[in-house]
């Protein structure tokens, strides 16, 4: 026993050695939010903040030139650090952004003193630097490339940062000017993103590659401990005063008074002492750990408790005993799932025989037919989720709920009619490679697919799976051009179809993000011309004739948005979100001492 | 003198082991294992972006350069950093301690108690007690771990249970609160360790026992409690601390990914997981080099062992 004990001792001694996690030990109790995340972010340093996982903490502990409003949906972009909206120029191609002043980064030692400089216009352009240098193993210069004017060319000189880029200009410390190739009505929303994050200079050059576990920004909180299981911030006490303004923030009481957001009305966040990311793989982990009380405080509804714990589905209702102790919301997701064909297989897609070709796309129109959204939806996701024709997805402000629901609704017979109608018998139809990263629910997802193949005319043994170990695997397989049929989700990065509408874009084929290798002229022709246009009633409907002829051309299998359903503890205040970018809006969370959560929830049910 | 002689020469012979374990993996890990590039590429890529990248990455190098680099990092313990930017003996030295820590008590009260009941089962072999006590222990093989930690968490932590321990979390910065956060997944490690141990001693010390020295120290009469101690446990030795020497490599640098995965615990299972399922190769090559060196290690300190406890072995 006294090995054991000597043995738990020494163990106890170097794991202790770290900052400890648990509650302080004296002084006030803190106010802290515990939040869930299914997975852990694999860097913190904007320059590679390239999923929501990550924007989740990179928006938290750095400042971005705008974001987004709290509460308004459609999302609305706002100011953050920016003082204003940019001053743009008659053709477009001039952003003038003024920063605020007086905003610092957080004390570090990697500045003079250990005390946080004051954030500058240069920061910014820093920041973009580091996009077009490739020792920093960039991701988000798909954002700016063939943009802003003299990046590439600051990149293939060595990127060297003494050196200036033509486009970005520090007019003063907090002035700043963006010159662009041609006109990018995009841009203050890529300014948004986590990879516009502002990062100073002296972090990157003492940390290095270190920053991704040590971000130094002027963001709401700063980062206090970071293992793979999770993250610990706490408040930045010198963040910025800015009461909230609810009405300017989107505020609609009509629905979103049940979070109780009133409470934050007209005070400066960030509201709570510590924010702790929790990372759950496991779905039952984290329900467990929800229910328990004083644990997770936020969780997604997993599919498993549906039954269990909903009254009704639509809409969405808690039984009573859980609506005691939480609050809800059901929000469709900003991004989409979707199947493509890869038209560079020329059994499917482009065949240099034009009667093939033609039987080809006869042969996609009647797998589309084929596939049960209705059943893929009910079977998946609830039932809740909104399928719709084409690829401009509901979130997007030109989606189009008019439109002919022919693409989306099952025909069997149909199906069947067009493939004998074009000569395709169950010899000549060709093998469909399924692929999918391992797992239970994708097999049992192919199987599904398999089956409606089979009802449309398919032999078992034409429809095969392929299965990757992990999603790089998958992913290189896709930018390689190796797979037949892709299976896809995207993410919105900005509220704009143009997002969504770039996947069948020519010039994006592979390795880009055109995985449909799809090439038509009119669709490009289209989306140049849409590239360099303001948002208007003319750029949506050539939007909507884009969408149309992706549908037209039976390209691809699409779409479905997927519906999440959030629980969260009465004693939070939150209207939570993880579209778009993800934890954008973290620093307005509230928690209330439990006693106060019955009362505060009593009045939200009675306004 | 001659242990030290004979610790220098295994040492050294484990060398081709050890080159051998890290060849294989690297050749895995290259050939078969996740290709990081394409988790760190934008979501629109150019073909540059890809070169750059694999280039950043070593991917272009040639397969006996990227090796013999792998090699000179062992040497010199620096394995570069993971892919989060934190360097990889930080991370090892972050998550080794906290597995260690996590699994020990589950590891020891698991043997430990595995073999007090191996001993009564043997004992009172084909009575009423064996038999339950195997029953247990079958069911404890039987019942997938996951189930046990699903099951244990409801029982012992759910607010639908006992509602006494924490879910998820890590603390070990004082006794109380590392005794808060250990208890469950020590129980459930011993729940399923249990069945295996128990059946395992049980089988070797009943083969003891049939042994002719035991049924001769019986025909001389020497106590029952004796022979049992000093001529069946003692002999049994060997195939004990072989199980129990041979575990050391998993539990110090595998760690129990379930347990760290459900329980919240951020150990190096959940790491090297990570690392697996995103191709991190800095942090691969490190939990495998490391594993090849505790096994060499582990084969000399066993032999030694072997020595000490049985005086017949020598270190040659």
């Amino acid at each position: 026993m006294h090995f054991l004990a000597t043995l738990v001792a020494i163990g106890l001694v170097l794991a202790g050695c770290g900052p400890a996690d648990g509650p302080a030990v004296s002084g006030p109790p803190l106010k802290t939010y515990r939040h869930f995340m299914d997975q852990a972010p694999t860097t913190l340093d904007p320059v590679q903040g390239s999923n929501i996982y990550a924007n989740f903490v990179i928006l938290n502990a750095y400042d971005t030139l705008y974001s987004y409003k709290y509460l308004a949906r459609p999302y609305e972009l706002k100011p953050n650090l920016a003082a204003d909206f940019p001053t743009i120029s008659p053709d477009g191609l001039e952003y003038t952004i003024r920063l605020k002043k007086g905003v610092h980064f957080i004390n570090d030692p990697c500045f003079p003193g250990g005390r946080g400089r004051e954030v500058v216009a240069e920061d910014f352009i820093y920041s973009i630097k580091r996009q077009f240098d490739p020792k920093s193993q960039p991701q988000g210069a798909w954002l700016w490339q063939g943009r802003i004017a003299g990046l590439e060319e600051w990149k293939a000189a060595g990127s060297d940062y003494d050196k200036p880029v033509s486009g970005l200009r520090a007019i003063d410390s907090h002035t700043l000017e963006i010159r662009l190739i041609r006109p990018y009505p995009q841009l203050v929303a890529t300014l948004a993103q986590g990879y516009a994050a502002l990062v100073p200079r002296e972090a990157v050059e003492k940390y290095g590659k270190g920053l991704g576990v040590r971000p130094v920004g002027s963001g709401p909180f700063k980062l206090i401990s970071y293992d793979t299981a999770h993250i610990v911030m706490e408040r930045n006490r010198e963040f910025r005063q800015e009461p909230v303004d609810l009405a300017f923030e989107g505020y609609a009481p009509a629905t979103q008074s049940f979070s109780g957001v009133e409470a934050i009305q007209g005070r400066s966040p960030p509201f709570v002492d510590r924010l702790e990311f929790n990372f759950i793989n496991e779905k039952s982990a984290a329900w467990t750990s929800f229910t328990k009380g004083d644990e997770i405080q936020l969780t997604e509804l997993p599919p498993e408790q549906v039954d269990r714990v909903l009254a009704s589905k639509q809409p969405v209702v808690l039984r009573p005993e859980y609506a005691s102790k939480y609050h809800t919301l059901a929000g469709l997701e900003a991004g989409f799932i979707f199947e493509t064909f890869n038209m560079d297989f020329p059994e499917f897609g482009y065949n240099p025989d034009p009667e093939r070709q033609r039987r080809n796309k006869a042969l996609r129109c009647a797998v589309i037919k084929g596939f049960d959204w209705e059943a893929r939806n009910n079977s998946w996701y609830f039932g809740l989720g909104k399928y719709y024709p084409g690829i401009i997805v509901p979130a997007s402000p030109e989606f189009d709920s008019e439109m002919s629901r022919i693409s989306v609704t099952r025909d069997v017979e149909g199906a069947r009619r067009l493939l004998s109608d074009n000569g395709w018998t169950p010899e000549n139809l060709p093998r469909i490679l399924y692929a999918t990263v391992g797992g239970s629910s994708e097999r049992l997802r192919f199987e599904q697919f398999r089956a409606w193949m089979r009802d449309i005319g398919f032999p078992r043994e034409k429809i095969v799976p392929k299965t990757y170990a992990a999603f790089g695997d998958i992913s290189r397989a896709w930018k390689r051009s190796e797979l037949p049929f892709v299976t896809m989700a995207w993410g919105l990065d900005y509220p704009d179809a143009e997002n969504t509408l770039q996947l069948f874009y020519g010039p994006n084929k592979s390795p880009g993000s055109n995985n449909a290798n799809w090439k038509n002229a009119e669709f490009d022709r289209l989306y140049d011309q849409t590239a360099v246009m303001l948002p208007s009633p003319e750029r949506t409907a050539i939007y909507r004739r884009m969408n149309q002829l992706v549908i037209d051309d039976c390209v691809a299998i699409t779409g479905l948005s997927r519906t999440r359903i959030y629980l969260w503890h009465k004693n939070v205040i939150a209207y939570p979100d993880r579209e778009i970018l993800g934890g954008f809006w973290l620093r307005y969370v509230d928690v209330m001492p439990a006693k106060d959560a019955g009362a505060a929830s009593r009045v939200a049910e009675g306004n | 003198m001659e242990i030290l002689q004979y610790s220098l020469r295994k040492l050294l012979a484990g060398l081709p082991l050890i080159v051998g374990v890290t060849l294989v993996s690297f050749a895995l890990m290259v050939y078969f294992g996740p290709d990081q590039t394409y988790l760190l590429l934008g979501k629109n890529p150019t073909p540059e972006q890809i070169l750059e990248v694999r280039q950043q990455l070593g991917y272009d190098q040639p397969f006996l350069q990227r090796y013999l680099g792998f090699l000179r990092e062992i040497v010199t313990l620096d394995f570069g950093d993971a892919s989060t930017g934190e360097p990889v003996t930080t991370l090892l030295a972050k998550t080794i301690p906290v597995s260690l820590i996590l699994i020990l008590p589950g590891f020891i009260l698991g043997h430990v108690v595995g073999l007090l009941l191996a001993l009564a089962a043997a004992y009172w072999r084909g009575r009423w007690l064996d038999k339950l006590i195997m029953a247990v222990a079958v069911t404890g093989m039987s019942v997938s771990f996951l189930i046990v930690i699903i099951g244990f968490q409801i029982v012992f932590s759910s607010s639908d249970g006992l509602d006494l321990f924490p879910v998820r979390g890590w603390n070990a910065s004082s006794l109380g609160s590392y005794l808060t956060y250990v208890t469950v997944p020590t129980l459930a490690t011993m729940f399923v360790a249990l069945g295996y141990e128990t059946r395992f001693y049980r089988s070797i010390i009943v083969e003891e026992m049939s042994r002719d020295h035991v049924r001769t120290a019986r025909a001389f009469g020497l106590p029952e409690s004796r022979i049992f101690f000093r001529n069946i446990l003692k002999n049994c030795l060997i195939p004990i601390i072989t199980r129990i020497m041979f575990s050391i490599p998993q539990v110090a640098i595998g760690g129990a990914l379930l347990i760290e995965s459900y329980f919240g615990i951020p150990g190096i299972g959940k790491a090297t997981y990570e690392a697996i399922i995103t191709g991190d190769q800095p942090v691969l090559k490190a939990v495998v080099s490391l594993t090849a060196i505790l096994f060499v290690l582990v084969v000399v300190i066993t032999d030694i062992l072997y020595r000490a406890v049985d005086p017949r072995v020598t270190l040659k």
